[in-house]
């Protein structure tokens, strides 16, 4: 109870830290789905012994507040992606600047998730705001997710909880474990791609292919540090929350992939939008399409930047079965090279220029200028070597990552905390942090 | 003794991480000398009776050991590249926790700066500092906004991109330490004539700021409080500019407080500076040549005026000193 008191006060502190005016979106939004989840629940409660009209009436009017409430929640934030969008292309509304509320990409499909739900007669509606607010706003996972359900988060998070030693120790590891990707890997992939990004006149062709193959490196560093950070700091409060990265890159078609990669938004999209529109359940040709608009609506999540990139992941998810061989390894090349060309709509500013990188890779055959101008990209020899180094062990982790993490765990304690030594040392010696460099921000907080 | 193995551990990380803190941090043995003169003071006998605070316009400029051999007066230079004015202040409040000279002379070219100016010069004077409450104070005030506390606290977080960049030097010096200074004097025997004078740009104002004059009243407090004499000076720089408007503030700040001032800049010809043979970068700072007429004249007005002791003639003094000189003479050969 004490525990939960102050991870609200902490949360909502932090979360205004950034902003009074996010406090009154994100209140907004858990104000109106609390409201009108009671409301639902309670036109259920009232209307059990009733008739069955009475009953279809009150479904109803369930619905409408349901539909009500989604669309407030969701307006609000298409309108802000819509206006950012506007914004950065067409420098509209300069004199307004918009700035989207800190995490609300991740809260609004909460609130919604929790909100359909209660619709749904799968959970009841919360009667504590204070849970409620607690399951929103709770710090850890509000700027990066994973995006959580309340069906599992009210288990978690209002379970009795005891500090546990274990969960200490195995949360710093893999707290460390997320900085040791965040600022050694992806700081160092930054500062090449950084580069490369600067000038697109000059750095295309190869370099456009290699930034496409670091930006993988990139972002799943930058993205799954930040889940091990959050996921680790909740184990040390004895809070267990989902994982959201299942070795990505070793999926073997692109359907495989978004069943490893930032899993809480693809089953949320499976969940809140699929099946919604019919799944599976329906002829071969509209499930096409409904998997079409659920990658269409990711790409809207992202941003309305990455309509484009959402439309193509949807079809390489219906017709992906044609790119497939026998061979696993060369199923998981072809994975990864599609997924990684596919980033470029987030290293280059537009789409346009991220598809004139792409062809570049085919009409820019400038591959050997590119490796002998590599040390020129940033990083010297040293640091491409730390660099390598470390994706291999990104790597090794990644394949052996049962193992590894269960031998971990039985390890005694001065084995514990020498892993815990070796790796604060490693992300305070060959982190990229300090000044001239600013890599405290996740990417995946700006979305 | 269940938990002997993890206090093992965790005492050997704790010696690695010390050991990591020394070895990446810079030694400023044989590159950025200028690093190490806040550190080299704290081996020195403590018996100077004048001290010089201020920036590379005195540990460039004065030579003690001319000061020494002129008049037997004993010195130290507590400069730093770039020391600004509070810089001057904590350097003078943590000299006089190990000392109290009859006569402290400061610079006064550092009133033109009222903000921190660049990180590279506040790690050049604090780094080695050693920690106290005016080290504290110190970074406080020195610290420039992309800057923090703890990386002053623990210099890994700062330092740690060097692990690519480590030289012989590195280890070398990870235990020991050298004199480069000579009484805080960084001689410097090259030759660059001033090839042309400065102009004298229009500023939006010429008003020392208030938080500087804040810090000159807290060093002549502190001097008075120790019955110091404090003597203002301005050293016969070419560069950058010492405008009209600034001399006439300090002439005043001088005559208020009863302190007195030289501006070196107006004996040039008195003292026999010839700025084709005197400067090593133009005009900025003197070289040796001129460092050396400048302290004989300088050692003149302070013993006259000052009646500062002739430590020659001390036994005990004398040794050391005499050992300093012919270190020093070897230095300027």
């Amino acid at each position: 109870m004490l525990i939960n008191i102050l991870l609200l006060i902490l949360s909502i502190g932090i979360y205004a830290s950034f902003g009074i005016s996010n406090l009154i979106y994100i209140l907004f939004s858990v104000v109106t789905t609390y409201v009108a989840a009671r409301m639902i629940d309670g036109k259920r409660a009232d209307t059990r012994p009733a008739s069955t009209t009475e009953n279809k009436n009150s479904r109803n009017s369930g619905k409408w507040i349901l539909i009500l409430t989604i669309t407030i929640n969701a307006g609000i934030l298409i309108a802000i992606k819509i206006l950012l969008f506007g914004q950065a292309k067409y420098n509209l509304l300069s004199t307004a600047n918009i700035i989207a509320p800190i995490g609300i990409s991740y809260y609004t499909l909460q609130v919604i998730s929790y909100i359909v739900d209660v619709y749904k007669g799968k959970i009841e509606a919360e009667k504590n705001f204070f849970k409620y607010l607690l399951y929103v706003m709770y710090f850890p996972y509000l700027f990066i997710g994973p995006i959580t359900r309340y069906e599992y988060m009210k288990e978690e998070l209002f379970k009795k909880k005891k500090i546990k030693v274990q969960n200490i120790y195995n949360g710093t590891i893999r707290i460390l474990w997320g900085l040791t990707k965040k600022f050694v890997i992806a700081g160092r992939v930054g500062i090449l791609i950084g580069t490369i990004a600067s000038d697109v006149s000059f750095y295309k062709g190869a370099y456009a292919l290699l930034a496409m193959l670091l930006y993988s490196v990139q972002l799943y560093a930058d993205f799954s540090g930040g889940i091990d950070i959050v996921i680790g700091g909740s184990k040390m409060l004895g809070i267990n929350l989902k994982e959201n990265f299942d070795s990505p890159y070793l999926s073997q078609s692109i359907k495989e992939f978004w069943r490893r990669w930032h899993i809480a938004l693809s089953s949320w999209l499976k969940d809140y939008i699929y099946i919604p529109l019919g799944g599976n359940r329906c002829s071969k040709i509209r499930n096409k399409i409904n998997v079409i608009i659920t990658f269409v609506i990711s790409g809207f999540w992202h941003g309305m930047n990455y309509l484009l990139w959402g439309l193509i992941h949807g079809l390489l998810v219906v017709y992906g079965k044609i790119l497939k061989t026998k061979w696993k390894i060369v199923n998981i090349i072809i994975t990864f090279l599609l997924v990684s060309i596919l980033w470029s709509f987030f290293i280059w500013p537009d789409t346009l220029t991220s598809i004139q990188m792409i062809g570049s890779i085919f009409t820019n055959f400038n591959y050997a200028e590119m490796f002998s101008n590599f040390l020129n990209l940033g990083l010297n020899l040293a640091n491409i070597i730390v660099l390598i180094i470390s994706v291999i062990a990104l790597i090794i982790f990644d394949i052996k990552k049962e193992k590894i993490i269960t031998k971990i765990k039985n390890y005694k304690l001065e084995g514990k905390l020498a892993i815990i030594g070796t790796l604060a040392l490693i992300v305070l010696i060959f982190g990229i942090y300090g000044i001239g460099f600013n890599v405290s921000e996740f990417i995946y907080s700006k979305f | 003794m269940k938990y002997l193995k993890p206090i093992i551990v965790i005492i050997i990380f704790i010696l690695i991480f010390i050991f990591l803190n020394k070895l990446l941090s810079p030694k400023y043995m044989t590159d950025l000398v200028e690093g190490n003169m806040t550190y080299e003071y704290y081996n020195e006998e403590k018996n100077h009776e004048v001290i010089f605070i201020g920036d590379c316009e005195v540990y460039a400029n004065f030579s003690p050991m001319v000061l020494y051999e002129e008049e037997g007066i004993t010195s130290y230079i507590r400069g730093n590249s770039q020391q600004l004015i509070w810089q001057s202040y904590y350097m003078l409040k943590e000299t006089l926790k190990y000392e109290t000279p009859r006569v402290v002379v400061f610079n006064v070219n550092s009133m033109r700066y009222s903000q921190p100016v660049s990180e590279a010069y506040n790690r050049l004077a604090i780094d080695k500092m050693k920690w106290s409450k005016e080290k504290i104070d110190i970074i406080k005030a020195s610290m420039t906004e992309e800057e923090n506390f703890f990386s002053y606290v623990i210099p890994l977080l700062r330092y740690h991109s060097r692990f690519d960049k480590l030289t012989n030097e590195d280890f070398e010096y990870l235990f020991k330490t050298k004199n480069s200074m000579y009484n805080g004097f960084l001689i410097n025997k090259n030759v660059k004539p001033v090839e042309s004078l400065p102009t004298k740009r229009r500023l939006s104002s010429y008003k020392f700021e208030e938080n500087c004059y804040d810090y000159l009243n807290k060093i002549t407090k502190l001097c008075k409080e120790n019955n110091i004499e404090l003597v203002l000076i301005k050293a016969p720089s070419v560069y950058p500019y010492w405008y009209d408007e600034y001399q006439e503030q300090i002439q005043k700040y001088a005559k208020e407080n009863n302190l007195d001032y030289y501006n070196f800049k107006e004996k040039v010809e008195e003292i026999g500076i010839d700025y084709n043979i005197d400067t090593y970068d133009g005009g900025l700072h003197l070289n040796l040549n001129g460092a050396t007429k400048l302290s004989k004249y300088f050692s003149k007005i302070l013993k006259e005026k000052y009646r500062l002791t002739d430590y020659r003639e001390d036994e005990q003094i004398s040794k050391i000193y005499n050992e300093k000189l012919e270190r020093y003479n070897e230095a300027i050969k």
